[in-house]
């Protein structure tokens, strides 16, 4: 049971992981993303779409990606070209990926594609407990092991991370080095789109195999939620997308061991968690973002 | 100061917006409104229809629910070439609903087809606001019944049961999977007759019910799904709208099917055992044709009208074998089919609630009604009515 | 247009320079001002119509649904006005704090908070009470219900220093899901066959309807709050001072304002307002919660008060704007076949031109 409950964890899990990397590099570099959302709902339709037409699951992921980061495209020319509002912006490009998906997923609800299969890792799949928790699930939950650690490692150790952070933090550090903060916001804001959709993709192409309306059902808002849960660090992203996953799965294995759930209890654990650690440690999480992040939010108001 | 200075503008604020609010309130409570357009006069509701307007609450392609309602919308385009079926699907069961039948209403439609469960308020408001409109409702329960609506459905519980029979001779392990979305009598009907089903052929056999809070969630479905499978269930079922994402996982881990809503045998090739299944075309055609008639109102169409097997109309039918029925348990089937016909019932006593309470005593059967407002599970069923 | 003004910053280490923020709207003649909206709106009309095709679709069969759907239809403006109503108030909620420079994106939260308090009055109170009392409290519960969600994450805010942006919208979840578990548990309404939804109100606890018309006294009650918040935030030293506080709140506090006081009624009141939203949604249009109650309400509103530029009256038109375009998605299918949800592209192009391309002037951050 407690094997099937973390199982559970790593595979619901996996999207928001994805869709949280996404916004913690996004936000490293100074820019908040509330239409994670819809660049999950675009990545799931794209993957799906992609999938779909060439039988490839592989280019369906790449499908997502680009969805998704096409949409975060829209939000970095707004926010960073226009200066419009980052939280008007985003919640406006979730709605315009809904209106978009439902626009053009039509003719993919019936269809049925050559989905990602678990491929049990050979060996370590056998280990009693941790193989099938880890070891047997599908590629892109083997991939986002790796994902977090590598987006930590680019973030904090390598000299295209300092930029992204140093846009997020001192901008006229990196204008007296002759950067352009604009092109890095650009750069932070569109892959961290193309994480979303690849976290959308995972939902449609690896996990639910199936494209319906709305698909993504919030948990790209438990994205948004989960960055400020893990204070803007991949690590912590991690760990914070498995919590919040056994959150939402714990319900499965309950009811099927006949115990009654709330399943709206659970569903809200991510919110009420995420807003438990900020009054616990607000300030402390509140250092730990970037500046210019704080200052979108002390200065939101300009239009 | 400055806090009184504060304290006093939120004051006038307040007292202004009631007053004005007060104000606004008086004039009209004296005239409520009283529908909204005149009556069509001495026609008949519905007469001569030329426009029927169809709203559902999913896609047309879901596998599922609404599925079978667009193929019923198309056996009545094929029946009535000149008929206009003006067709909404994705309309949520807010006022949305509302909205949506009045602009069909205001498009010439003088049918009108309400096909989800939480459209019924909205299929209300809009009958009483246009006494000239036919809105018929399908699943709901009326009481009282105004001239103009009526409610439909079939004994869903009929075919399910069947299905039940065939899932309890397929099983291995004598675990059964039932996926629904939230406990609506309807839904709960449907858990206890397929155990039944179930427990004719095999007693022992348990049926784990999981919820998922929602008609559609695919992601949420594969998690239900693969915690049961996990659990050892091999015969999976299900009531939700869309069905593709859990019959695909069933199939993928090697388990069997049963369907419902509509035949979707192709996506479980080996592993489907059969379902259950709308065919709404019949009783589309005869209702609209009855109201095109002009005989409506009176006719068994305007009240809660309910077809089974034994009336031999029930719109809900049991769908095609899979490849691995054996020809013994199609011929029990087929018995417990025949016994349907000739009036019997799921729910014949002695029935037991999970807790142990009798509900149905040994040789009573409860009437439609009843079933219908179904709020327990019987034994055998693993899972909490919340 | 605003090109000139937006030229790059100079590096300065402490950036945010004081705006100016009273007056804005006399950048802006009233002529350009509509120009602009008239280009935004058609703009995002020829990319929707572009959308459209890409998917089979006659774009102009889709124009015309949407024209009938909106304005030749009868009965369908009623329907818009409606629709307006709730998001004009939860709107207010949002226009309200951004004057002392808060973001409440937590009006869709607020606004089902309220919702819920006032149904749980209906519930209790409808057998022991006069309507009259009962109708009263509920207001009053709305509004105190909407006041204390939003005082949650005003709270956060002052004591804790953690923004508001990001609290509200993390309570808008934890009110869906506390409402859901209601409306599926508790309150569940054990005559509706088991759908979930709460009881329906009490007829005399439905909000009185204007003689001859759908529109219930709820869409008065949004048009006066409107011209109240107007007054309160234009003609009142409290709405000054929130605008100081909203330009400068460093500024303001050395100049010896009160301003935690000022964010915390800002944000209170703001709150209020979208209960009173959620409350005329329940008594007004849907005498019931039910699992989609008030959906996306309060995010479009939040909309709307961006695109009037957080300004109480022209925020009515952007509310009826955006009520327009989503019941003409309600009847785009019946015509055209296409799914409801596809209006969200056009709503999404209209914001996304007014966002960013109609800024009378931008202030480098």
């Amino acid at each position: 049971m407690i094997i099937d409950i973390l199982a559970g964890a790593v595979r619901g899990g996996t999207s928001i992981m994805y869709a949280g990397l996404g916004e913690t590099i996004s936000e490293r570099g100074g820019v908040i993303n509330l239409g994670t959302e819809g660049a999950m709902l675009l990545g799931a339709l794209g993957g799906y779409a992609v999938t779909a037409e060439t039988g490839n699951p592989w280019l369906g992921v790449l499908g997502g990606a680009l969805a998704g980061a096409l949409l975060s495209l829209v939000h970095a020319v707004l926010v960073v070209s226009r200066r419009a509002n980052q939280f008007a912006s985003g919640l406006t490009l979730y709605f315009l990926a809904l209106g978009v998906t439902a626009l053009f997923g039509v003719s993919y609800v019936s269809q049925q594609i050559n989905a990602f299969t678990p491929v049990p890792v050979p060996g370590l799949s056998e280990i009693p407990g941790i193989g099938p928790i880890l070891f047997d699930h599908d590629p892109l939950v083997y991939i986002a092991y790796v994902a977090a650690p590598v987006i930590w490692w680019v973030l904090f150790r390598t000299r295209v991370g300092l930029l992204v952070r140093t846009a997020g933090e001192r901008t006229e550090a990196l204008e007296v080095h002759g950067y352009s903060v604009q092109a890095v916001r650009y750069c932070a804001t569109v892959a961290g789109g193309a994480l979303a959709g690849i976290g959308g993709a995972h939902i449609s192409i690896a996990y639910a195999n199936s494209w319906f309306e709305n698909m993504i059902a919030g948990r790209g808002f438990i994205a948004v939620a989960l960055v400020i849960f893990a204070m803007w660090n991949p690590i912590r992203i991690m760990a914070g997308a498995y919590l919040f996953g056994a959150a939402l799965s714990l319900a499965s294995v309950l009811q099927t061991s006949g115990i009654a759930v709330n399943q709206f209890a659970l569903n809200a654990v991510p919110f009420v968690l995420t807003l438990v650690v900020l009054a616990v440690l607000g300030r402390r999480t509140m250092l730990a973002a970037p500046d210019e992040l704080l200052k979108v939010f002390d200065n939101s108001r300009t239009t | 100061m400055r806090l009184t200075r504060t304290a006093r503008v939120c004051l006038v604020a307040a007292v202004v917006i009631t007053a004005c609010s007060l104000a606004a309130c008086s004039p009209a409570v004296s005239s409520p409104e009283t529908g909204g357009s005149a009556p069509a006069g001495d026609s008949a509701p519905g007469a001569d229809a030329t426009t029927v307007g169809v709203i559902a609450v999913g896609p047309k392609d879901d596998f599922g629910y609404n599925q079978a309602v667009y193929q019923g919308v198309e056996a009545l385009r094929e029946q009535f070439p000149d008929l206009d079926v003006l067709e909404a699907y994705n309309i949520p069961e807010d006022d949305t609903a509302a909205t949506t039948m009045e602009s069909m209403v205001a498009q010439g439609a003088t049918i009108i087809f309400a096909t989800s469960y939480g459209h019924l308020d909205a299929a209300k408001q809009v009958a009483e606001a246009h006494p000239e409109v036919v809105v018929v409702h399908q699943g709901g329960l009326l009481d009282p019944v105004p001239a103009n609506m009526g409610t439909y459905f079939g004994s869903v519980f009929e075919p399910v049961y069947l299905a039940g029979i065939a899932a309890g001779a397929a099983t291995q392990t004598g675990k059964l999977g039932y996926v629904y979305a939230i406990p609506i009598p309807q839904t709960l009907a449907n858990i206890n007759a397929f155990t039944l089903g179930a427990q004719s052929v095999r007693p022992d056999v348990d049926v784990t019910a999981v919820s998922t809070t929602s008609w559609c969630d695919p992601a949420t479905q594969a998690d239900r799904v693969a915690s049961l499978l996990s659990s050892g269930v091999d015969v999976m079922t299900q009531h939700q709208d869309c069905t593709k994402t859990i019959i695909e996982a069933t199939e993928a881990a090697g388990a069997y099917t049963v369907g419902y809503h509509a035949d979707a045998s192709s996506l479980a090739p080996e592993g489907w055992l059969t379902g259950s299944e709308w065919d709404w075309g019949p009783l589309y055609t005869d209702i609209v044709q009855t109201a095109i008639d002009g005989d409506f109102t009176g006719s068994e169409y305007n009240a809660n009208y309910r077809a089974n097997m034994a009336s031999g109309k029930n719109p809900f039918v049991a769908s095609a074998f899979g490849p691995s029925v054996t020809d013994e348990t199609k011929a029990l089937i087929a018995a417990a089919a025949a016994d349907l016909e000739a009036g019997g019932s799921p729910f014949a006593g002695p029935i037991t609630a999970q807790d142990g309470t009798v509900t149905v005593p040994e040789g009573e059967t409860p009437p439609i009604e009843t079933i219908e407002q179904m709020d327990y599970f019987v034994q055998g069923v693993t899972g909490t009515v919340s | 247009m605003s090109q000139e003004t937006e030229k790059a910053a100079p590096p300065l280490p402490p950036p945010p320079a004081p705006q100016t923020t009273d007056g804005r709207g006399r950048f802006l003649s009233r002529g350009s001002t509509l120009l602009r909206w008239v280009g935004a709106l058609i703009a995002g009309l020829v990319v929707f119509g572009a959308f459209v095709l890409a998917n089979g679709a006659d774009p102009f069969a889709v124009y015309a649904d949407i024209w009938t759907s909106t304005l030749t239809q009868p009965g369908q403006f009623q329907q818009i006005v409606l629709r307006a109503a709730p998001i004009a108030l939860a709107g207010l909620a949002v226009v309200v704090p951004a004057r002392a420079g808060l973001v409440n994106v937590g009006g869709e939260g607020q606004l089902i908070i309220g919702a819920v308090a006032a149904a749980g009055v209906a519930l209790w109170l409808t057998p022991v009470a006069s309507p009259w009392l009962v109708m009263l409290l509920m207001v009053l519960a709305a509004v105190v219900a909407g006041a204390a969600w939003a005082g949650i994450a005003a709270a956060m805010r002052l004591v804790v220093k953690v923004n508001e942006a990001v609290t509200t919208l993390l309570l808008n979840y934890v009110a869906l899901y506390s409402m859901l578990f209601l409306i599926l548990g508790p309150w569940k309404d054990p005559a509706a066959l088991g759908q979930s939804t709460s009881v329906e109100l009490n007829d005399a606890m439905k909000l009185p309807v204007f003689a001859g018309t759908a529109i219930h006294v709820g869409v008065a009650l949004a048009v006066v709050a409107a011209g109240a918040v107007w007054f309160a935030l234009s003609r009142t030293t409290w709405g000054f001072r929130l605008s100081v506080v909203g330009g400068n709140a460093e500024a303001a506090r050395r100049a010896g304002l009160p301003v935690v006081t000022l964010l915390l009624t800002a944000l209170l009141i703001g709150g209020a307002l979208a209960g009173l939203a959620g409350f005329i949604q329940l008594a007004g249009m849907e005498y019931k919660l039910r699992p989609t109650f008030g959906l996306t309400i309060g995010y479009v509103a939040f909309l709307a008060s961006w695109l009037s530029r957080h300004k109480p009256l022209p925020l009515l038109i952007a509310s009826l704007v955006l009520a327009a375009i989503a019941v003409s998605g309600n009847s785009l299918q019946i015509g055209s076949g296409l799914p409801a949800a596809s209006v969200n592209i056009l709503m999404g192009l209209v914001l996304l031109a007014v966002l960013g391309w109609t800024s009378p002037r931008k202030v480098r951050s």
